[in-house]
């Protein structure tokens, strides 16, 4: 049997507030997909990534990256995961080399392999004139590009992007597209956040809807349309979340 | 250089950086600070006082004033770098990465040591070329000016990962530690106190930590030295095994 890249089983997640995030959800991510992870806010996606990154502790259930077990053997597990996590999180403190060189310090890359790499990402995500710079001095493009940029910079097998082309301009998030393809090409797998169905639909080969802390359909967009007996993801995403009313199809029927 | 050494020594840059970055405060604030209680109280008082236990009051009061150089430091930048790492999300960086709770542990620590350790560094040579503070006993000295740096750093982590806002580790700088502080006898002897403030302050934990870097500067201590460095070694030893407990249960710091 194939390696999963992710296997999620039966995952929960429960706050000290009682509140239940996630409600035994199982995923399982092949070497090399990409794959979509789709929902409304609140719905667990967030949680999700945060319990294979290391960043909130699971309530009971199993993730594996890699064959790695991401509690008992998280060393591993973390090696083989990038985060571009959805909030801004850059170190006020660091410049925007020292931000790429830190992480990749983290990760235990030598000194000469992260000079290499700085100048690689730093050239790719056009950075290199910002390089000095502070990071709460750059735009909100500019902080984005660093963070994809960061979390690529220990060459991770396994690229988490929680929305990231939440805010961006048009220009910056095809980009993004390109290059998230370019890698995916490349053998990076990618899990994927995002609320631009279009988004989605255009880049990932499968998709999971998640909903309530439950995973609640996955498969191609063209089978999860089917799934919920609609036209496209759009409207298979509206039925999921209950407003059905607002499929353009239906706002254009109505106008006519 | 292993995976390891290099995720240990970035992580502990990263500390370091972060206050050399912004050495007015970190660096030039603090040791401002302890020259002007080296004038008020050295050189002010000190001409009036002249001698605490037959040695002049100025040498007196520098071990104490080092001591508390070291350990506010080591507290301050500690408590406040991952408060603010915390508020900033930056913090997420380091704890999905690779390392151990007891390697993130000590980076955090060390941080806070290293700032401490340059103040009260400083504070001593400029001390001993301006007024001769002698080193009398240098291996009484230096294992206790390590363990008070190591205990506030751990003291310091402990409320940096506790913090909720930027009050709580003001709360504990202002309202626990400068009493402490101030009342552990920097600045006079116990022995001059009238009771029952002579008893109370043997309650103070710091009053042992300043008698022992006073003893190991002008040999001079109100306490037992082999007792109150066992203390220290069981105290800071006891708080490192609190923290890597936290660290280790994502207390505060994972969800």
């Amino acid at each position: 049997m194939r390696e999963g890249a992710l296997q999620i089983e039966e995952l929960v997640k429960r706050y000290p507030t009682g509140v239940e995030a996630l409600r035994g959800v199982s995923l399982e991510i092949g070497p090399g997909e990409l794959f979509g992870l789709l929902g409304p806010n609140g719905a667990g996606k967030s949680t999700l990534i945060h319990c294979t990154t290391g960043l909130a502790q699971p309530t009971a259930g199993s993730i594996r990256v890699f064959g790695h077990d991401a509690i008992n053997d998280y060393g591993a597990a973390r090696q083989a995961v990038g985060l571009a996590p959805q909030e801004l999180n850059l170190d006020w403190f660091l410049t925007v080399e020292e931000t790429l060189d830190y992480h990749a310090g983290y990760f235990g890359m030598p000194k000469r392999e992260r000079r290499e790499r700085t100048r690689e990402l730093l050239e790719t995500f056009s950075l290199t004139e910002k390089r000095d710079e502070r990071t709460r001095t750059l735009s909100g493009g500019m902080k984005r590009r660093l963070i994809l940029a960061r979390a690529m910079m220990h060459r991770p097998r396994l690229l988490i992007l929680d929305e990231p082309t939440a805010g961006v301009d048009v220009e910056l998030r095809l980009e993004l597209w390109h290059y998230v393809q370019r890698i995916n090409q490349e053998g990076t797998t990618i899990l994927l956040t995002t609320h631009y169905l279009e988004e989605a639909e255009q880049l990932c080969d499968r998709i999971a809807f998640i909903n309530e802390g439950q995973i609640v359909g996955e498969g191609t967009s063209g089978e999860l349309a089917a799934r919920y007996g609609v036209a496209n993801l759009e409207d298979a995403y509206l039925a999921l979340v209950g407003r059905k009313e607002l499929s353009r199809s239906h706002i254009e029927v109505t106008a006519s | 250089m292993s995976a390891r050494q290099i995720r240990f020594s970035t992580l502990w840059r990263r500390e370091v950086n972060r206050f050399m970055k912004i050495k007015k405060q970190t660096l030039g604030a603090p040791l401002l600070e302890t020259f002007l209680y080296i004038m008020v109280f050295g050189a002010a008082l000190g001409s009036r006082i002249k001698h605490l236990h037959g040695i002049d009051y100025i040498l007196f009061v520098i071990p104490g004033l080092i001591m508390m150089a070291f350990s506010t430091n080591a507290f301050a930048n500690n408590s406040s770098s991952i408060l603010q790492q915390k508020f900033q999300g930056a913090i997420q960086d380091q704890l999905s990465s690779p390392a151990s709770p007891g390697e993130l542990l000590l980076a955090f620590s060390l941080g806070g040591f290293m700032r401490g350790l340059t103040v009260a560094t400083l504070t001593f040579v400029v001390s001993a070329v301006l007024v001769g503070l002698p080193v009398d006993h240098l291996l009484v000295l230096v294992p206790s000016l390590f363990l008070v740096g190591f205990f506030f750093s751990q003291l310091g982590v402990l409320t940096g990962v506790r913090a909720e806002q930027f009050d709580d580790v003001a709360f504990v700088q202002t309202f626990v530690l400068q009493p402490l502080i101030f009342l552990g006898g920097v600045f006079y002897s116990a022995a001059l106190l009238p009771q029952p403030f002579e008893t109370l302050t043997r309650f103070d934990p710091i009053y042992y930590m300043i008698n022992l870097v006073r003893y190991g500067f002008v040999g001079f201590t109100e306490v037992s030295i082999p007792l109150s460095l066992l203390a220290l070694t069981g105290a800071t030893a006891a708080l490192f095994l609190v923290n890597l407990r936290l660290f280790t249960s994502g207390y505060k710091l994972r969800a």
